[in-house]
């Protein structure tokens, strides 16, 4: 019930794309040299020059602090905008993602590093601490809620806590169990939190095989059409992921939002309304 | 007291690892007759190549550009075919080249070789009886399974060096028993019972306690070697102190005769110039009471920290990163796009 009222809001605060945009027409400098600079897949420079033509220059400059790591600029920037009477949703979607995107992007070609990244992912928190009060606030639920966990017998949590901050920043809220996750353990928490989402890491080869034995738990528990499994860490492959019946794997701490985002988005699209 | 110009470092060569890659793209992989070999030069000079098996061409790491190298001449070599002595030159060349910069022991890792226990059992048992015929140089038995490693010790033959088992922690202590039976030296990890230790009291603590259980076992103190966990200060620039802080403490506390170790070159991980990071953040940990690592002794020549110079920007820029002086590496990631870090 609760995302078509979310899709409403976020219908009616969109200007239409004008699909003749074009990079010049982006008004803030650093977002419009970050995508010239650092975007270099076609249709990837397609969307985020529609996206920032169509947003606001104060959704912009939220975006660029975004995309510079600057915490206390997001946040002070995030602040006024709310206060200028920008809905939580624009600011979120049109400043504090879209920004999120453009970090996505150079990271994934090399251009910036783990700590950047970091200190973006932080920013984004920095934005999120104003938006999600208002956004729970008028009914509209956090993206979804997502249960992480390292699996059994794997002490290894780095690689899921990069992940677990990552997915927070973007909007997700996140159940986290630890490490060393008994399969029981993921299914007490699917049913205690109704979450759509599990992700599971495994950073051995030795450990990595109780991801399918927890899926398999799933299955025996009557629950695995209840959730959508994504899994990663470093030994994890897609082949590997596809082989024991995961709904997705990510790369990375970014590739584990991009994922998170994908499953639910497909999920609410076959949902019955 | 002067210091010695080189310090003390009994390097645990982390080479023969089924995890190492090569790129692509780099100057050890060719095309020769329309098929891509690995090049390497065998102990007598002379040069060969090995074939990137089709097997191989269809993974991930493959596809983003990367070769599992050792993975490649291990499976070549136990399968028995044409390029069988090719596969067993390669690991020859590999130990020969460790043992030439200065490895004191070859860790021997196969846990990515297969996902399946028994063909990881298997691995194990042929490298271990394969590399005491290629080296003189103690084996470290490494796996993330303590089952790996009880196959690896079952196929020594009893005749080479004393080996070493790789890695034994609160959550596994039967990992002691084994080393105990084997006569073997062991790297006792920080690990706790339930997950990592978050800062460098914890590192100490359950370290001491690995050490307790050690010495009840009957071990000697010289035959440990602690490894308080090393993290990467991509992601956190508290983790160089707290490494070193705990390195610090470990050796205040129990004296002389225990070694300290660690996986050095973790602390790099997710930031450029791996290599400079790795050096600096070495002559810290030896500086602050280590006495050996677990590393590459090809890529960071054990006999080039002496010469290292720590007066040099570059040096200056990786220090402030490990010791916490530079948040989220700011200064250290602008110099590198400078091109300020080259050594």
């Amino acid at each position: 019930m609760r995302t078509t009222t979310r899709t409403a809001i976020r219908t009616a605060t969109r200007t239409p794309v004008d699909p003749m945009a074009e990079l010049s027409d982006i008004k803030n400098e650093i977002v419009r040299r970050e995508i010239e600079e650092f975007v270099t897949r076609p249709e990837e420079i397609v969307r985020n020059v529609a996206l920032f033509t169509r947003a606001h220059e104060r959704m912009q400059a939220i975006a660029a602090g975004i995309i510079e790591g600057d915490d206390e600029l997001v946040d002070k920037l995030t602040r006024d905008a709310l206060d200028a009477d920008h809905e939580a949703l624009e600011v979120m979607d049109d400043g504090l993602i879209a920004g999120m995107g453009v970090v996505g992007i150079k990271f994934r070609e090399n251009f910036i590093f783990v700590p950047e990244v970091l200190a973006c992912a932080r920013a984004m928190k920095a934005g999120m601490n104003h938006i999600e009060p208002i956004l729970s606030a008028s009914g509209v639920d956090p993206i979804a809620k997502v249960i992480m966990g390292t699996v059994k017998g794997d002490l290894h949590d780095i690689g899921k806590n990069l992940c677990i901050m990552m997915l927070r920043g973007a909007g997700f809220e996140v159940v986290d169990l630890g490490v060393d996750t008994s399969p029981d353990a993921f299914i007490d928490a699917i049913e205690e939190h109704r979450a759509p989402i599990v992700g599971m890491s495994a950073l051995l080869t030795t450990t990595m095989p109780n991801m399918g034995k927890t899926i398999e738990a799933f299955v025996d528990a009557g629950l695995r059409d209840q959730v959508l499994v994504m899994v990663g860490g470093a030994p994890v492959t897609q082949e590997f992921a596809d082989d024991m019946g995961a709904d997705g794997y990510g790369k990375d701490a970014l590739a584990c939002v991009a994922l998170a985002k994908k499953l639910i988005t497909e999920k609410r699209r076959n949902a019955p309304p | 007291m002067s210091q010695a110009a080189t310090p003390r470092l009994i390097v645990i060569g982390e080479n023969i690892h089924t995890t190492r890659v090569l790129q692509r793209k780099g100057p050890r992989i060719a095309v020769v007759d329309g098929a891509e070999v690995i090049k390497f030069t065998t102990g007598d000079g002379a040069d060969r190549t090995l074939t990137v098996p089709e097997s191989m061409k269809k993974t991930q790491d493959y596809e983003q550009g990367r070769i599992k190298h050792v993975k490649v001449a291990i499976d070549a070599a136990m399968a028995g075919g044409a390029e069988a002595a090719l596969g067993i030159e390669y690991l020859r060349s590999m130990a020969a080249a460790q043992e030439r910069t200065g490895a004191h022991f070859l860790d021997l890792n196969v846990d990515e070789i297969a996902l399946k226990p028994d063909l990881q059992m298997a691995a194990m048992r042929w490298l271990v009886r394969t590399m005491e015929g290629l080296t003189t140089l103690p084996l470290s038995i490494d796996s993330s399974s303590v089952e790996i490693i009880r196959a690896g010790f079952e196929a020594l033959s009893g005749k080479g060096a004393r080996a070493m088992l790789n890695s034994a922690s609160l959550e596994r202590l039967e990992a002691l028993d084994l080393a105990k039976a084997h006569n073997a030296a062991v790297v006792i990890t920080s690990a706790g019972e339930k997950g990592m230790p978050d800062g460098p009291q914890q590192r100490v603590d359950h370290a001491a306690r690995m050490v307790e259980a050690a010495e009840a076992r009957g071990m000697a103190r010289h035959d440990l070697y602690i490894d308080p966990l090393i993290f990467p200060v991509s992601v956190d620039t508290a983790f160089g102190p707290h490494s070193l802080d705990a390195i610090r403490e470990l050796r205040r506390r129990f004296g002389p005769d225990v070694h300290i170790t660690g996986g050095m070159s973790n602390v790099s991980f997710g930031i450029p110039n791996r290599k400079l990071i790795n050096e600096v953040f070495l002559v810290l940990a030896l500086e602050a009471g280590a006495d050996s690592a677990i590393m590459d002794p090809v890529v960071n020549r054990p006999d080039a920290l002496a010469t290292l110079d720590r007066t040099a920007p570059a040096y200056k820029l990786a220090e402030d990163v490990i010791l916490n002086r530079d948040r989220h590496c700011k200064n250290y990631l602008r110099a590198w796009r400078k091109g300020e870090l080259k050594a």
